[in-house]
């Protein structure tokens, strides 16, 4: 191990019950690195934060902070560890100074240590206006930075926050990612959030997780490439053309030209007025295909009415990898179907667990028999993964324009879009293997 | 050990940051008055004939029980349910020293309102009234059993509380045990059988503490008490421990 590896995770697990939170875990973040961990609601960012930070125990696997094994040595890895916890948890009675006064005192720093860092800390949490005041009259804006400046005032060189931004108006969001990055300038950062853009502004880097599992891990233009595909959106005229007495194209000649250009993969119509024909384009990432659809348009004496080159965004691919998971969830796939973490289960997973009872019931039906999985049929299963992800963007892209603006309709599109990859799965992957494992699993944890 | 010392700190200004201790002074004294000279049984201290303090600290006792129910229950229930345990357990902190020192600043406001209960035999035979020769040796006995009574009861009151996120819960299970432990007398009164009347007798806390506010101190009683107090904390600190596991 380098010494430069500040967070360490090996193969995490954690099971609440039979629920597994986290399934086998492993990242490792450097020193001066911030590193963004993502993953939708109930994925296991905060389970894995409570084990780094020694508030729970892993059910299996190991984790280092600062080289020191989280189960050993709690103590010490609490002492290089500001963390901030979900929702900033203060004492409401409190006010901020003496709560700041509390945790020094709580890490043994001395009365002259505490105030020359508490004015470091004043000037970078922005907390002067407040100092005095009881912590329960608070915005949330605020208590999130008291939260920060807490994390901070052992001056720590590891800084675990979770979620510091939820709940927050935009523009609190925006100033407590900026005290991020000024933080994060000369220590070690690892910041849980589902927010994407805050990725963009503070990390580098980001650990995709998702139902308990690391989906991605590496530098945010790596994770952007996995998507592997640009977009480009092509607006022609439908009644006019360069010319004043051309004849104005059909969209099918429109859609043969464009097809014919080379690199293309596939292209779709998008629905737009009787004014204009608008085509979405596919092709690799690493050409650009602009300068040949310019010269097609203007070949044919086209009118080009907008022309627009998209790489995908880490929205898309956050969307692609962590969906990946939810429809290989539904389909009842081994490994993938576990629950979200009963200790931090949201509003939103509510929905997600009724589809496990529903699952667990079938797999009770299925199986009356235990039977252990081979590692092939893992590995097949493993693939079918991939394939997943894979396919998924393509697919979604497909219909990325509506998706882009309204959440709700895709999640119905998704619905919709369910029953296939799950009949075909059943296909090709072998069912029965797939309800025993769960069971086999449970007879484990048990 | 600075550790606990500063959680004890924090929960004894948490406590008095509510009315808690505030009440307790203003309506507790009146009406642990009320009950000694009027109300206590046998018509209270003015008919009972003697200068006899017992009556006053099964009393001041049973008072004990109340508050520690009332002050107990927010310490663990409260911070399980707004997160803040979270917060504190991962400063560089043991669990037992979040038991102890939780348990001390709490048993602290217990004691500061016992010591005021010390005013009714300090006024009342010391200054300004002086109602006669009093033995001072069993009312320190008595004390004594009473300081010990409320320590077992602190420490029942935070495994409840550490078991449930609900302070009312916590409050409840809490009161109905200590109202068990500290009113055993009236039960046992009313209870033929002579075995239950035995382990009834065994497990109350006020036939203790009376038999000490008559001066006599036995190593059985502080030792009873004592080994609850201990029992309770070890056990809370096991529910404590057990979040890691769960």
């Amino acid at each position: 191990m380098a010494n430069d590896v500040m967070i360490e995770a090996r193969s995490l697990s954690k099971l609440y019950g039979s629920y597994r939170a986290l399934d086998r875990v492993s990242f490792e973040v450097r020193k001066g690195e911030v590193v963004g961990f993502l993953g939708p609601n109930g994925a296991g960012k905060s389970t894995t934060m409570r084990i780094l930070t020694c508030f729970i125990s892993a059910t299996a696997g190991s984790a280092r902070v600062h080289g020191l094994d989280v189960f050993d040595d709690p103590l010490v890895v609490r002492q290089k560890i500001g963390y901030l916890p979900q929702r900033a948890p203060l004492y409401g009675e409190m006010t901020v100074w003496d709560y700041l006064k509390f945790c020094s005192e709580m890490r043994g720093l001395e009365d002259s240590t505490f105030r020359t860092r508490m004015k470091r800390i004043v000037e970078v949490c922005g907390l002067a206006r407040v100092l005095g005041k009881d912590i329960r009259t608070l915005s949330h804006g605020y208590r999130q930075r008291v939260g920060l400046g807490q994390a901070l005032v052992h001056d720590p060189p590891i800084l675990i926050l979770d979620e510091p931004t939820s709940d927050l108006d935009p523009n609190e969001k925006a100033e407590v990612i900026r005290y991020i990055q000024e933080i994060g300038k000369n220590r070690t950062v690892l910041l849980s959030t589902h927010n994407l853009a805050e990725v963009e502004a503070a990390c580098a880097r980001a650990i995709i997780v998702s139902k308990g599992r690391v989906v991605a891990d590496g530098p945010l233009d790596e994770i952007r490439a996995k998507g592997s595909k640009v977009r480009y959106v092509v607006i022609v005229h439908e009644q006019r053309t360069l010319k004043s007495d051309g004849k104005p194209p059909s969209a099918q000649e429109v859609q043969q030209a464009l097809q014919a250009l080379p690199g293309v993969t596939s292209i779709r119509e998008l629905p737009t007025d009787d004014k204009a024909h608008s085509f979405e384009l596919k092709g690799p990432l690493a050409s650009d295909l602009r300068p040949e659809i310019f010269q097609l348009v203007v070949q044919k004496g086209w009118l080009l009415l907008e022309m627009r080159r998209e790489t995908q965004t880490l929205e898309d691919v956050f969307k692609a990898l962590t969906r990946g998971d939810e429809i290989g969830d539904r389909g009842g796939k081994p490994g993938l179907g576990w629950s979200p973490a009963a200790g931090e289960a949201d509003d939103d997973d509510e929905e997600e667990d009724e589809e496990e009872e529903e699952e667990e019931v079938k797999a009770k039906a299925v199986s009356a028999k235990p039977a252990k999985v081979t590692p092939a049929v893992e590995e097949a299963e493993d693939e079918d993964e991939e394939d997943d992800d894979e396919a998924e963007p393509s697919d979604k892209e497909a219909s990325s324009d509506e998706d882009e603006d309204e959440d709700e309709d895709e999640d119905e599109d998704e619905d919709e879009k369910v029953p296939e990859p799950a009949a075909e799965k059943a296909a090709t992957a072998p069912k029965k293997p797939a309800p025993s494992t769960r069971d086999a699993n449970k007879k484990d944890e048990a | 050990m600075s550790a606990t010392i500063t959680i004890a700190r924090r929960e004894l200004r948490a406590s008095f940051d509510t009315a808690v201790p505030y009440v307790v002074l203003c309506l507790g004294l009146p009406v642990l008055a009320l009950f000694f000279f009027k109300a206590g049984p046998g018509g209270g201290f003015w008919q009972a004939g003697r200068a006899s303090m017992t009556e006053l600290i099964v009393l001041v006792s049973r008072g004990v029980a109340v508050l520690a129910s009332v002050l107990t229950m927010r310490v663990m229930a409260e911070e399980r349910r707004s997160g803040t345990l979270e917060m504190l357990i991962t400063l560089p902190v043991k669990d037992h020293q979040v038991i102890l020192g939780k348990f001390l600043g709490t048993w602290l406001v217990v004691l500061a309102a016992i010591a005021f209960s010390l005013l009714f035999p300090l006024m009342m035979f010391k200054y300004p009234w002086h109602l006669g020769p009093l033995a001072w040796g069993p009312v320190a006995a008595g004390y004594l059993g009473v300081v010990l009574a409320s320590a077992a009861a602190v420490s029942i009151g935070l495994l409840i509380s550490s078991m449930t996120e609900s302070q009312i819960i916590a409050y409840f299970v809490t009161f109905v045990i200590l109202t068990v432990l500290f009113a055993t007398s009236f039960l046992v009164d009313s209870i033929d059988n002579e075995s239950a009347r035995l382990v009834l007798n065994f497990i109350s806390f006020d036939v203790r503490v009376r038999s000490m506010a008559r001066g006599l101190i036995t190593t059985r009683d502080v030792l009873y008490f004592l080994s609850i107090t201990l029992l309770c904390l070890m056990a809370a600190f096991r529910v404590l421990e057990r979040r890691k596991w769960a």
